[in-house]
């Protein structure tokens, strides 16, 4: 176990910050996430603003006896349709004044909530419970079970809801919250059920549902503890938006007389009593319209808030500043690189902290040349190809340094200049190509569509040449390649349409993210001497971004080694994989090195994990990791040293061993 | 040394349906009449490309999928599918993705513990020891018991599935890929992991990659796959410096190596043929560098060519004679 012991101490190390963290996003620290919560409510205005009048209004809703000054059921024919207190001739006991029975148009709007609410909550809970019952079996049983469930949905659907309603409230003796409630609420199982069946479809293909189905769980505990947990969060999510539909929908039912039976006060029924006095009083229908105005308005701000609290993505990361060395003092040539890119630093601002995923890099590369990135996950590999080519993720922007790509600076020009450089001069090649091409459009049409977007051509010399990009990546089948759709073709066959698709304009860059590790070794050797040929044929530049630095060892003509996002070893084939100078490089080289290790003895392992681009280590971020630490390691940042023409290594080794 | 687990004759097809009556208009020979043996405490290799039917066979002798032919001998006695529970205790997988294999809104102790509780493994205080034993095991804290998933990173969640695949002490572990979808850097340290808890625990291993390099390491036997055939199983040493078939060269001179020059590697043309329709005779034949005619025409059994070295090529000397030279 001698790699996991560094390992657990690094951890140690790291695990502070960490845990301190994520434990406030983690659902089960409940006061803290009371305290993240607050924080989101003060940054969210809106949702803020829906939360604390849902609030108020459930409150008025739970007192409506104790708030009320009159009671909504006292008929007064003397006090009949008196204005609001704002209009001549009101009566100072009735704030809104009364209805033509004498009635108390506040204490029946303050009662209308606790009808209509109650009558909301009730449709929901009936609607959601029997929908996210009835998907859950439909979905984790499936056959037959799920063909009844799903045919009755698709009746349920296909029938009207207002005949529906009428079938049963016109002829039930007394309309009540309840049978109300129960009319609306069912119509709306089909609505859960579907979601949560296809939640359910998809939790029980995942590998973790297999795992406990591997462990021997039964069907009933696989449903309980794997897939249930995972799937009911739609519910909240879609009950919360439902509250405020069915205030409405309780008052259209109202105004075509289905509501509850007179003389209750619900919101739709205040209403569609106040219409017939519209002319004489206009505030009669105008202010429970307001009030079911202002309640769905509230419910819904708040539900939309609240959803976006709840989605993970929405994780936090932390951030520390660190320094850095002396900048390098770059071998530059007399003439003018392909690419030249000085300092560049793209940064993430998230929620609270900014994350910075790439830390001043610099390199040039030269036309033909190929650069080989190589950095584990959370390297920066990846957001540096994407700052190249301008295309990164929000929030992600480069805020410094220059690119130049011909002498103009790409973080300089705008979105349309930008576009004519994209696919024209430069081209990326993405590790996905499955979900990178466009499904529902045939390979033919994308690489028509991308010649014709860069070259004015006729349609057919466009084929011809959409043909030519297809056979140079070594396709032989091009009618049934042409006319496929992507998902029609094998994940290697994809990537070549990919490289086709990139190379047709004959780009003088083109930067390929993790082109190969889809791919099976077979098919990784095909793609390298795809791109080698391309090279040599039109002087395109290359930048190969990978983790495994064995497969660019024959093929790169320069290695950029990146560690949290930092360059840690840049050099010629000859100084870097053959004298590497930096420990991780080392550790890299050694650890890709398996099939010369004969199985009784141990692999070389980096301890540790990758890096945490949100948690930098002060000093150089490799120092927890390094066989070789010193204590001026976790102190200060090396910087980068220039050792030979073009080989720049930052490591505080180096300046010991001169010293 | 006793034999843990036998494959005999197994198959795995899988209906392709068509058209709105889903009528079968062909099957995917995922698998196709596979036979092998594992001894226990060995580990055993499979190798092949994505699509080749490596993983199906693994879940087969799980009865994740039921075999559609076949037999599976656990311990000398038949499995039948029925007592899949006890099975279960015995055998273990290891998935590929870290991300996808763990459920999310699980605390780790409740991952790791929940097949004790299944399998209804002792109390809660001594379930509790269990978790945090077998969290120092694969090298975590136990005190990241009460963390959930998203809280680690790759090569961590893997050694929770691991953990977890380990609580109920089985004696033959499946890894799936279990390392590929992690960093090259990262891999050594889970591989080491493997090595350490199979002499602890005297674990069986059926290792299934598509990394040559990773099962070389791994295993003593490797068993090569191609289109649901086993195509060459020989001892770990000798199929590296000598392999008998010729998809086994191409694939031991596509692993990516510091050392070893691009241009001499093997280059195999095309892709792997449909399963639902594999060629006749060799499956390999229209992508093979040394096919003659005989190779689409007559299927080649997988023979002993030398002692313990199996092949299914008409030429399986040819290979050892080109090999040698290198």
């Amino acid at each position: 176990m001698t790699d996991s012991i560094p390992n657990q101490s690094t951890k140690s190390a790291r695990g502070t910050p960490r845990g301190s963290v994520t434990e406030e996003a983690a659902p089960r620290a409940t006061t803290g996430n009371f305290r993240a919560l607050g924080l989101f409510l003060l940054r969210r205005k809106g949702a803020l603003f829906g939360l604390v009048g849902t609030v108020l209004i459930a409150l008025i809703a739970v007192f409506a006896p104790t708030i009320a000054p009159h009671n909504p059921l006292e008929l007064d024919i003397t006090q009949g349709l008196l204005p609001p207190i704002w209009n001549e001739g009101s009566a100072p006991d009735h704030l809104l004044g009364t209805d033509a029975l004498g009635r108390d148009i506040l204490s029946r709007i303050i009662w209308g909530a606790r009808y209509s609410l109650t009558i909301s909550l009730l449709s929901v809970a009936i609607g959601s419970s029997l929908g996210f019952f009835l998907g859950l079996i439909s979905g984790f049983f499936g056959k037959w079970v799920d063909a009844i469930i799903m045919r009755l949905g698709d009746i349920q659907l296909a029938f009207p809801f207002l005949l529906f309603a009428i079938a049963v409230l016109a002829v039930s003796p007394e309309r009540n919250i309840w049978n109300l409630s129960l009319v609306m609420g069912f119509a709306q199982w089909i609505v859960y059920a579907r979601l949560v069946r296809s939640k359910v479809l998809s939790e029980k293909e995942k590998d973790y549902t297999r795992a406990a189905r591997a462990l021997g769980a039964s069907p009933i505990r696989v449903l309980v503890r794997y897939v249930l947990p995972n799937s009911w969060q739609i519910v909240p999510v879609v009950a919360m938006l439902q509250i405020g539909g069915f205030v409405v929908v309780e008052s259209t039912l109202s105004f075509l007389n289905l509501g509850l039976t007179p003389p209750i006060p619900s919101w739709g029924a205040i209403l569609s009593d106040g219409r017939q006095y519209m002319v004489v009083s206009p505030y009669m229908p105008l202010l429970p319209g307001l009030a079911i105005l202002i309640t769905v308005l509230c419910i819904n701000l708040a539900s939309d808030g609240l959803a976006d609290f709840f989605d993970p993505k929405l994780a936090k990361g932390g951030f520390r500043r660190y320094p850095l060395g002396l900048l390098p003092e770059l071998h530059e040539p007399q003439r003018e690189p392909l690419l030249r890119v000085r300092d560049v630093t793209t940064v993430f601002p998230m929620e609270e902290q900014v994350v910075t995923a790439v830390n001043r890099v610099s390199f040039d590369l030269e036309r033909g040349q190929i650069l080989g990135i190589v950095g584990e996950s959370g390297s920066g590999k990846s957001t540096l190809g994407l700052s190249i080519i301008q295309l990164l993720d929000a929030p992600g922007r480069v805020v410094n340094g220059q690119i130049l790509f011909q002498g103009k600076d790409l973080t300089r020009i705008g979105d349309h200049e930008m576009r004519q450089v994209r696919g024209k001069h430069v081209g990326m090649i993405f590790q996905n190509p499955g979900s990178s091409l466009n499904p529902v459009l045939s390979v033919g049409y994308q690489l028509r569509e991308t010649l014709q977007r860069h070259h004015t051509l006729s349609d057919e010399v466009a084929t011809r040449r959409a043909q030519e990009a297809l056979e140079a990546v070594g396709i032989a089948d091009l009618q049934r390649v042409l006319r496929a759709f992507p998902f029609e073709l094998s994940g290697g066959m994809q990537q070549r349409v990919m490289i086709a698709l990139a190379m047709s304009c004959e780009p003088e860059l083109l930067i390929a993210d993790e082109p190969s590790t889809a791919l099976d070794v077979t098919t990784q050797v095909q793609l390298l001497d795809r791109l080698d040929e391309m090279r040599k044929k039109t002087g395109t530049s290359i930048i190969f971004i990978t983790h495994d630095i064995a497969l660019l060892a024959d093929f790169a003509d320069v290695f950029m080694i990146m560690y949290a996002g930092q360059v840690c070893e840049m050099g010629q084939r000859k100084q870097v994989i053959e004298a590497p100078q930096h420990p991780y490089t080392k550790a890299l080289l050694d650890s890709v090195a398996r099939t010369d290790v004969p199985g009784n003895q141990r692999l070389a392992a980096i301890p540790g994990d990758p890096p945490d681009p949100s948690e930098v280590p002060p000093g150089c971020p490799f120092a927890p990791r390094c066989p070789r630490v010193m204590p001026i390691c976790r102190e200060a940042n090396p910087g980068i040293m220039t050792l030979g023409a073009g080989h720049t290594v930052a490591c505080h080794l180096l300046t010991a061993k001169s010293a | 040394m006793t034999t843990l687990l036998e494959v005999r004759h197994l198959k795995k097809y899988f209906p392709v349906r068509q058209g709105l009556l889903g009528r079968t208009v062909a099957h995917v020979r995922a698998v196709d009449d596979v036979s092998f043996s594992l001894d226990e405490g060995e580990t055993l290799g499979l190798v092949g490309e994505s699509g080749c039917g490596k993983s199906t066979l693994a879940q087969t002798i799980l009865f994740l999928e039921p075999p559609t032919a076949g037999e599976i001998l656990f311990r000398g006695k038949v499995l039948t599918g029925r007592e899949t529970r006890e099975l279960r205790r015995n055998i273990q997988i290891v998935f590929q993705d870290p991300y996808t294999s763990l459920p999310p809104r699980m605390q780790v102790a409740d991952i790791i513990a929940d097949p004790l509780r299944i399998h209804k493994l002792g109390d809660q205080v001594s379930v509790d020891r269990k978790v945090r034993d077998l969290l120092q095991e694969v090298g975590l804290k136990p005190d990241w018991a009460s963390r959930l998933p998203y809280e680690f990173s790759g090569g961590q969640r893997q050694r929770i599935g691991i953990a977890r695949a380990l609580s109920i002490d089985p004696s033959l572990v499946m890894a799936d890929e279990a390392v590929s979808a992690l960093d090259v850097s990262v891999q050594a340290q889970i591989l080491n992991l493997f090595k350490d808890l199979q002499e602890q625990h005297n674990l069986t291993y059926l290792f299934v990659s598509h990394d040559l390099g990773v099962v070389k390491y791994m295993s003593r036997r490797i068993m090569v796959m191609y289109l649901g055939k086993i195509v060459e199983l020989a001892p770990s040493q000798e199929l590296y410096d000598h392999p008998l078939h010729p998809y086994t060269r191409a694939l031991l001179s596509a692993v990516p190596s510091l050392h070893r020059k691009r241009k001499e590697r093997i280059r195999l043309t095309g892709e792997p043929p449909k399963p639902t329709a594999p060629p006749a005779g060799c499956r390999f034949h229209p992508r093979c560098f040394m096919a003659q005619p005989i190779c689409s025409e007559q299927e080649p059994e997988l023979k002993e060519w030398v002692s313990g070295r199996f092949s299914a090529c008409h030429f399986a000397m040819d290979n050892l004679a080109a090999t040698a030279k290198m």
